[in-house]
């Protein structure tokens, strides 16, 4: 990539390495790239925050207030990138979802070929789930679903662990289809959970005002 | 060949401040020598100008003190607390609590207009336009110099729309927006909290009209908000309010008019604070008097405060901490003076709250430290403030729901995209309904505006491939971009805002008030009376001169200091009605001296004449 102000070969990163002005993201760079990792399961919490405070501290619009429009233009683009990159890496479930974007599979997608269906058993098991919840809400119950959500955030924490140690074995061979679809599977049953334990968050501010 | 550039340096564009534009109270700041300062903004040097903009029948503009008098004179043409009205729309539930104003209706008109004499009605824009503007003018003679950016601090609760007029407003006042900063963070910054320290913080920021709560940690230089929450609808006025409700209701008023609202909400203002330090009090509008101890202050204001609680819990959530995990709080606004809110506080957070700094100057000085480093490069490499965006962004969908794209408490700048496709062949054109809060359906939210994009080139229905940016900047204000993927083409989009003015409407406002040269009137009505009062003390000097001998001399004393004062106040003030005044003032002083000089006059011309002389001239 050609650094607009100097020409020179930036190869995509944040600051031209001739001139120092910032510059554009690379086509195609991934949030592993922001932050010069490789795809990876697992991340350093405590390096990743480090490197975001100092990523932030060089690209942000507050650095570039009385710069011309065009890098300013340049800096938001860079800091909403690197904001979302970090959001995404630091969290576990969206760090392993968006591995999983990476190898064509689409959580989010209704249809085409990057969606996943879930077996229709734990389809079952959601539904009989909700249905538990809604009648202790009908009940005011609040501590039947404070119990109940205390064993859903353990079948959560444990499909979330399935589904990384799956995408470990995917990362070290791509060919692993069996690996994909566990990985995909396991991530899906955790964002059910994990919808779950919202709706009985939303029960409890209810139960507070 | 690689060619090195030197950078210009920009040229420096005068001075930039900070600017606390409050719900009661404004303030203008700036960094001097190294240290934050509330500069001069009212008459007398007072460092609070109150948020009060009176409209005279000539066109004249008065703010501040001078207006906050006027108030019980002219309750509908002087507005107080404009800031409750920034940003909402005439049916608003805010909008229509107890107040005195009269509301220009115009069917379907989405900005709230005032009716108020001297010309057109006002929108809260053009309002606090004004009380900018008259903050800009005080820095500037302090200063002697231009200023012309400044950091404008805003509820971190405000919503775009809020956000949009407030930076229309400084627009209007001829101001650059460096940024739009929360309040809280503002007040964190203030603090110092410097380089140097590290910790998680809490700021309970209840100030005249809004209430925010903040979690924010310190980490290596890094400023960063964990959560917000509020209310963007209550504050230190709802405990007047309360108190006026009650005086109204003891004294059997169901229909108080205007002017006795007005009334009667400065002297519940006064009653609380006075119960800072009182067990009781009383208020007296007219010949009513209403008296309470503040054991009932306190149970009228119980569930007000209550509410605040809702929200510091939700932050603290949001944020994932408890009270023990924090490492202070901070006090900031006026209304944590009450007692009752301090109680409150400590209680909830388990801690003595932190509020040495007046808790009514800091959020300016916070944002007048963020001018300094935005516009000083020898800042470089200081504090950093990452903040959040308060509430979730999102689309309507099929079946008026929600679609969140920007989740709330996202750190800001944040950015998001999805791609639309057409339903129709051909299709050209296409709408989005962009909403912000956290319900479900679109109607129980806040609509912000809708973005048309034009230009899809035409293709068979579903075919194309509409890939919408949706950017919010550091501002906390969102912009939309759009691009057809597959043949790259930009749409143009128009974005009509749902409770705000859009950039046509400001841009005329900013023509018309050069044209009608609102400052041409200012200017020739103060021209007018400087040459009236030069005329008023050129007499009085001779008439001193010539007859001085007829004043005792405490009474010399009086007419000579009312004399000066006048002198001083023709010669400094930029407010013709303070002047005109003053003038009338000068006239009452020495009218008993005018009166002696015409009976001398009188008596030396009656010697040696015959009274009936003088009866046939005088019929």
């Amino acid at each position: 990539m050609e650094c607009w102000n100097c020409q020179a070969e930036t190869h995509g990163a944040p600051f031209c390495p001739a001139c120092g002005k910032i510059g554009a993201r690379a086509p195609g760079a991934t949030w592993f790239d922001v932050f010069g990792l490789t795809p990876t399961v697992d991340v350093d919490a405590a390096a990743l925050d480090a490197k975001f405070r100092e990523l932030s501290l060089k690209l942000h619009p507050d650095r570039f207030a009385t710069a011309d429009a065009r890098e300013r233009r340049l800096s938001l683009e860079q800091t909403s990138a690197l904001n979302t990159a970090y959001q995404t890496l630091k969290d576990p479930a969206k760090r392993v979802a968006y591995l999983l974007s990476l190898h064509g599979v689409d959580l989010d997608a209704d249809q085409g070929e990057g969606r996943v269906t879930m077996a229709p058993e734990f389809l079952m098991e959601i539904m009989e789930l909700r249905e538990a919840l809604d009648g202790a809400r009908q009940r005011r119950d609040l501590d039947a679903a404070l119990r109940m959500a205390e064993e859903v955030k353990r079948r959560k924490a444990a499909a979330l662990d399935e589904a990384m140690a799956a995408l470990r074995t995917l990362l070290s061979n791509p060919d692993a289809g069996e690996a994909k679809r566990t990985a995909a599977q396991a991530l899906g049953q955790s964002r059910y959970f994990a919808r779950f334990l919202q709706e009985v968050e939303a029960m409890e501010e209810e139960a507070l005002a | 060949m690689s060619f090195l550039q030197i950078h210009d340096p920009l040229k420096p564009k005068g001075r930039a401040v900070g600017i606390d534009l409050g719900t009661t109270n404004s303030l203008v700041a700036a960094v001097i020598q190294g240290r934050p300062r509330a500069l001069p903004a009212d008459e007398g040097d007072a460092l609070l100008l109150p948020s009060v903009v009176h409209y005279a029948k000539d066109g004249g503009v008065v703010t501040g003190r001078r207006a906050r008098a006027l108030a019980p004179e002219y309750p509908t043409d002087t507005i107080i607390s404009v800031k409750r009205f920034m940003g909402r729309s005439p049916d608003d539930p805010e909008t229509r609590k107890l107040g005195p104003y009269r509301f220009a209706s115009a069917p379907g008109s989405k900005v709230v207009r005032f009716e108020v004499a001297g010309g057109n009605p006002v929108t809260p824009i053009e309002v606090s336009g004004e009380i900018l503007r008259a903050l800009k003018r005080r820095a500037e003679s302090y200063f002697a110099s231009a200023v012309e950016q400044a950091v404008i601090t805003v509820p971190a609760y405000f919503d775009d729309a809020q956000r949009q007029a407030t930076r229309d407003a400084g627009r209007l006042a001829g101001l650059e927006v460096l940024r739009l900063l929360n309040e809280p963070t503002a007040a964190a910054l203030a603090y110092g909290l410097d380089k140097g320290s590290q910790g998680t913080f809490a700021v309970y920021d209840l100030g005249g009209g809004t209430f925010d709560i903040s979690i924010l940690k310190l980490v290596d230089g890094v400023f960063e908000v964990k959560s917000t929450a509020g209310d963007t609808a209550l504050g230190g006025d709802d405990f007047d309010r309360a108190i006026a409700l009650r005086a109204l209701e003891a004294w059997g008023i169901g229909d108080p008019s205007p002017a006795l609202v007005q009334e009667l909400m400065q002297a519940a203002r006064t009653a609380k604070e006075a119960l800072t330090h009182e067990e009781r009090t009383e208020l007296a509008v007219g010949n009513q008097r209403f008296a309470f101890s503040r054991a009932q202050f306190e149970e009228w204001i119980a569930p007000i405060i209550q509410r605040t609680g809702l929200s510091c819990r939700r932050a603290m959530r949001d944020a994932r901490v408890t009270p023990e995990d924090l490492d202070g709080v901070v006090l900031v606004g006026g209304a944590t003076r009450v007692p009752a809110v301090r109680r409150f506080v400590a209680e909830l957070f388990k801690k003595e709250p932190l509020g040495d700094i007046d808790p009514d100057q800091v959020v300016a000085l916070g944002a007048a430290v963020q001018a300094d480093i935005l516009t000083n490069s020898e800042r470089e490499g200081e504090v950093l403030l990452l903040d959040v965006i308060p509430l979730s962004l999102g689309l309507e969908t099929m079946g008026g729901v929600v679609e969140k794209l920007i989740p709330r408490n996202t750190t800001i700048p944040a950015g998001a995209a999805q791609v639309f496709t057409t339903y129709k062949d051909g299709q050209t054109g296409m709408d989005i309904h962009v909403v912000q809060g956290e319900r479900e359906l679109v109607q129980d939210n806040r609509s912000l505006a809708r973005f048309t994009l034009r230009g899809i080139p035409p293709l068979p229905a579903g075919v194309a491939r509409v890939e919408v940016r949706f950017q919010v900047d550091a501002n906390g204000i969102l912009s939309v971009s759009a691009k057809e993927q597959s043949t790259g083409v930009e749409q143009s989009i128009t974005v009509t805002p749902s409770h705000g003015l859009t950039d046509e409407q400001i841009e005329q406002m900013l023509l018309d008030s050069i044209e009608h040269a609102e400052d041409d009137i200012q200017l020739r009505q103060l021209r007018e009376q400087q040459v009236e009062a030069e005329r008023v003390l050129a007499d009085l000097d001779r008439s001193l001169a010539e007859h001085g001998a007829l004043l005792s001399p405490e009474e010399r004393a009086r007419v000579e200091e009312v004399a000066s004062t006048t002198r001083e106040l023709a010669r400094t003030t930029s407010d013709h009605l303070a002047l005109k005044e003053a003038i009338a003032r000068l006239d009452e002083v020495t009218r008993p001296f005018a009166e002696r000089i015409m009976n001398k006059a009188i008596q030396s011309a009656l010697a040696g004449h015959a009274v009936s002389e003088f009866e046939r001239k005088e019929r």
